[in-house]
């Protein structure tokens, strides 16, 4: 079995963009949705996990509020914001451009 | 309208801390929580699943930190907090911060001051258009060159595009109501072409006006247009009234512009030098100056006039002797080179020292803080943030070491201008030079930033269970760094005694030139120049009853003793050669002359100065124009001409230009006195009668029209003053008075140069001593420190406190004497360079190497007794328990 992949930042930003698009989620929650939706290809840390939250929530494009988990405890859910959702949009745009430059460099021959 | 989120995220951070905390330990709890509930969830047991949680979050409090690094603000937040904690930690040693802070102080300040004076005396270029191209001809490179040897020189030179000449000048400004004899120089018109000064105002003289008749304007410089003439900007064309001549004013120089700048420094006014009739004449009075011609070199210049004054000198003998071309440069700081490079010498081992003090005084605070920050890092500190912390505390270090540096710097600087004797060419210029503060201000802070940032490196580098194990032993420290740690105390050692023993020859020299007998008393006389230059005082048949009336009248006030008058007073004036021959002796060979300085005085000179006589009697008032010549001569002159016989009564014959020599009688031998330099050896010198010597009663040259009045009393000399202004004013109120200072500050300025070099030196070596004090202080009570514990065994075990004494005080003294011994051997050196500074005593005097090695061991001893005494004090139990 191989190591899980390293995430690179703007990787990382945007998986957490689109798994915040479907609602809002806690930490542990996004980090799971993560793994979820990747079939255990990304695992979250929470070292990288909380600074990306905090810098995206600094940079207005998450909201965060405390709320109760599933389990009946107090947790801090983040919520995409109208800033958020557009920068999801770009950051889908660009992801798709370059994966797609990326592709054909790699099957040209 | 709405602040963007991130200046929100900011005000929050910065001003909300404690919330935004709260918060996000909240958060993570809630996530260490959620996942051991997950792990339960899945048929964990609650105590294990807790256990993975937080492992598997990998350290709550490195994540906090690692969210708190991405925070808006969160450079700032950490700067601020690393600068509180910085100067918390640093005001917790106030004794080593202090230290260290004063180290870099005194090494920054002294630097930066003495730099600045070196700067303005021998590295900035002289303030004219292209001074490197000016050349200074001259014997011997510093005696004056007669004007014959200017025309011929003229006339056979190819390298120079221009050659000028200046000559000293003292004429008395009158027609206002205070008279005053101003210090001034004639120059031929091409002396200020060459040096390329705009003026502030008019112009420089026109070719054509350094020809007689034509030479009556001047230019002025700023300092006497706004000291004489109110700064008149409508001063050009006036005419003011110079040695009782009208002169008219043609230009005034802007304030920086002095010239020339090695000899008559203090030359305020400007007028031309008219040459043309004196061009046959021998008299050597002029300093002549060349600029080098396009194409040319100071070299191929200097070869050139080698080879014309070679010509010339077989022609005429004795006229164009070592004849040299120096550059206008070496002319100004030839002398005082030495000095300066000796005192810049000096700075840069106080600032070394300086260096090696914080150096060391940083790695024992490094090397004990080992464990907190060893701790530091284990709780989440990253590396980059110790640094940072680490940086910071280093940073506030060299900063308020900068800042005291700079407040001495600008007072350093001050004090030694005000302190320098005049001989320092350009002093006046000196000022705080903002270059070199910031080059001392950077080594200090790169000192700082290395050696407090280096161990700290290392120590994060290193395996943290290691350190943590290492600060709780209280061991004695890792070999290596405590090695580095008497390498610095060992250098500063070695640092202070090249100073010290620098500083003890100079103190050395001092003695030995106030132990010179001036062959005078110098105590209750005071001197003043009075010049008849001008005045109804110079018409000849008046000039001898003017002075004769003025000594009388000098002689009735009450308290003065005695009085007399010479043309030149020894140490003070100018020292004047005539040449003569002994009668009955061979004629000397064709072209040689034999001179003697002679002195022309008015009755009661010898007497007011107490200069004794040995044989015969002195000059009196009976000797004058119509009775026999006598001359009183000195007791080298005395036994040089007739050693093996008794010279009174003889007679030698004193030349007068196209005259036959005129015999006079030696009817008198007096005590060798000073000449014009302190320290040089006494020569054969004559005084002659003021009342029989018809060129000083005669001649219209200014240079022959005043005496230096000697006034003795048993009180304050200073304090006649005024009586005898009020004397010289009542016979002509046009008389200028000037050069007013008592013999005794006459003999002090002739030991100026000395003592301003003893204090400086002195002062840098006494800095030295006290950082190597405290350096070596400083090491011992670390090492005790870090002892503690050995000690306390060995107390234990039975060890007396004497023997704990010897233990401790033989460490320090090996690092101090390794230190002195590598100094002795650099300072044998280094000395040497400063041969030209010393009198008296020899560079490598065993003397002063033996006491000052003595003396710093004495104080390592010292210091590192201290330390050891409480070393002593360690009771054993207690020491065990330690940490």
């Amino acid at each position: 079995m191989t190591e899980p992949t390293s995430l690179l930042q703007g990787t990382l930003d945007l998986l957490i963009l689109k798994t915040l698009a479907a609602g809002e989620m806690h930490g542990l929650g996004i980090s799971r949705r993560i793994e979820q939706v990747t079939h255990g290809a990304f695992q979250v840390k929470p070292g990288s996990l909380f600074p990306a939250l905090h810098r995206m929530e600094e940079a207005g494009w998450l909201t965060a509020s405390w709320g109760e988990s599933e389990n009946r405890r107090r947790a801090k859910y983040y919520r995409l914001s109208r800033a958020g959702r557009r920068q999801l949009r770009a950051e889908t745009e660009e992801w798709g451009r370059i994966s797609l430059a990326i592709a054909m460099a790699l099957h040209a021959t | 309208m709405k602040p963007s989120p991130r200046i929100r995220s900011l005000w929050r951070n910065l001003f909300r801390r404690s919330r935004v905390e709260v918060d996000l330990d909240q958060e993570l709890r809630a996530y260490v929580d959620e996942l051991a509930e997950e792990k339960r969830a899945a048929g964990m047991e609650p105590g294990e699943a807790r256990r993975k949680a937080l492992l598997e979050t990998g350290g709550v409090e490195q994540v906090k930190e690692s969210v708190r690094e991405v925070r808006a603000g969160a450079l700032l937040e950490t700067v601020i907090q690393d600068v509180r904690y910085g100067a918390r930690t640093l005001f917790r040693s106030p004794g080593s911060t202090a230290a260290a802070i004063v180290a870099l102080a005194l090494g920054i300040g002294a630097s930066t001051a003495i730099f600045s004076v070196v700067n303005a005396v021998l590295i900035r270029p002289l303030p004219y258009g292209h001074p490197e191209r000016i050349a200074v001809i001259l014997h011997g490179g510093s005696q004056p060159v007669s004007p014959a040897n200017l025309a011929a020189w003229r006339k056979a030179s190819r390298s120079f595009r221009r050659m000028g000449a200046a000559e000293g000048w003292n004429p008395n400004l009158t027609g206002s109501d205070r008279p005053e004899n101003l210090s001034a120089v004639r120059v031929t018109s091409e002396i200020f072409s060459m040096l390329e000064v705009p003026p502030l105002l008019g112009r420089f003289f026109l070719p054509g006006e350094d020809e007689p008749g034509r030479d009556h304007s001047v230019v002025l410089g700023h300092g006497l247009w706004s000291r004489r003439f109110g700064a008149d900007p409508k001063i050009v064309g006036r005419r003011i009234t110079l040695n009782g001549e009208p002169y008219t004013v043609v230009g005034v120089m802007p304030p920086s512009f002095h010239f020339p700048p090695f000899w008559n420094q203090s030359a305020e006014i400007w007028a031309p030098l008219a040459l043309s009739p004196r061009f046959a004449s021998q008299g050597e009075s002029l300093r002549v100056f060349g600029e080098i011609a396009p194409g040319s070199t100071r070299e191929s210049a200097a070869a050139e006039m080698a080879s014309i004054t070679d010509a010339l000198e077989r022609q005429t003998p004795g006229t164009n002797r070592d004849v040299r071309v120096r550059s206008l440069k070496d002319t100004v700081v030839g002398n005082i080179r030495p000095a300066l490079l000796v005192l810049f010498a000096a700075v840069a081992f106080v600032l070394l020292i300086a260096c090696a003090n914080v150096a060391h005084l940083l790695l024992a605070r490094a090397a004990a803080r080992q464990r907190e920050m060893a701790v530091r890092t284990a709780i989440g500190a990253s590396r980059s943030r110790i640094t940072r912390q680490l940086l910071t505390e280093s940073l506030l270090l060299a900063g308020a070491g900068g800042l005291g540096g700079i407040l001495i710097a600008a007072w350093g600087v001050h004090a030694l201008v005000a302190a320098s004797p005049g001989a320092i060419p350009r002093v006046a210029t000196v000022a705080l030079d903002a270059r070199v503060l910031v080059f001392t201000l950077a080594i200090s802070f790169a000192t700082g930033i290395a050696f407090g940032l280096a161990p700290a490196l290392a120590l994060s580098r290193r395996d943290l269970t290691e350190a943590l194990r290492e600060g709780e032993r209280g061991s004695t420290e890792g070999g290596a760094r405590s090695r580095l740690r008497g390498f610095l105390v060992g250098s500063e050692f070695a640092l202070a005694l090249v100073l010290l023993v620098g500083a003890g020859l100079m103190i050395r020299s001092l003695l030995a030139l106030q132990a010179i007998d001036p062959g005078f008393d110098p105590r209750g006389v005071l001197t003043m120049v009075v010049s008849v230059k001008g005045t109804t005082a110079e018409d000849p048949a008046r000039r001898a009853a003017f002075y004769q009336q003025l000594l009388e009248r000098t002689r009735a006030l009450p308290g003065v003793q005695a009085a007399g008058a010479i043309n030149h007073l020894p140490l003070a004036g100018d020292i004047w050669g005539w040449p003569f021959e002994v009668e009955g002796r061979p004629p000397l060979p064709a072209g040689e002359t034999q001179r003697a300085t002679y002195r022309v005085v008015l009755p009661g000179y010898l007497e007011t100065m107490r200069v004794p006589l040995v044989a015969g009697r002195g000059i009196t008032s009976k000797d004058v124009v119509n009775s026999p010549r006598v001359v009183v001569i000195n007791e080298d002159f005395a036994r040089k001409h007739w050693p093996a016989e008794s010279a009174i009564g003889r007679r030698i014959l004193l030349a007068e230009p196209e005259r036959p020599p005129v015999p006079a009688v030696v009817v008198g031998i007096a005590k060798n006195t000073v000449r014009d330099l302190w320290s040089s050896p006494p020569s054969e010198e004559m005084y002659l009668a003021y009342l029989q010597t018809r060129s000083y009663l005669e001649s219209d040259n200014s240079h022959l029209q005043y005496l230096t009045l000697v006034v003795r009393t048993g009180g304050d000399p200073a304090g006649l003053t005024g009586a005898i202004r009020g004397i010289v004013g009542a016979l002509d109120r046009n008389a200028p008075v000037s050069e007013i200072q008592t013999m005794e500050s006459v003999v002090a300025g002739a030991t100026g140069q000395t003592r301003f070099y003893v204090v400086l030196l002195g002062a840098f070596a006494g800095v030295a001593l006290l950082l190597a004090a405290v350096g070596i202080y400083g090491v011992m009570a670390y090492s005790v420190s870090r002892r503690t514990h050995e000690i306390g065994i060995r107390m234990a075990l039975g060890a007396r406190p004497g023997e704990v004494l010897r233990l401790v005080v033989r460490q320090g003294l090996v690092v101090a004497l390794a230190g002195t011994a590598a100094g002795a051997a650099g300072a044998a050196g280094l000395t040497r360079l400063m041969g030209a500074l010393l009198y008296g005593v020899a560079p490598t005097d065993l003397f002063t190497f033996a006491v000052v090695s003595g003396l710093l061991i004495a104080v390592a001893v010292f210091a590192s007794w201290l330390p050891a005494r409480r070393a002593t004090r360690i009771d054993p139990l207690s020491a065990l328990r330690y940490e």
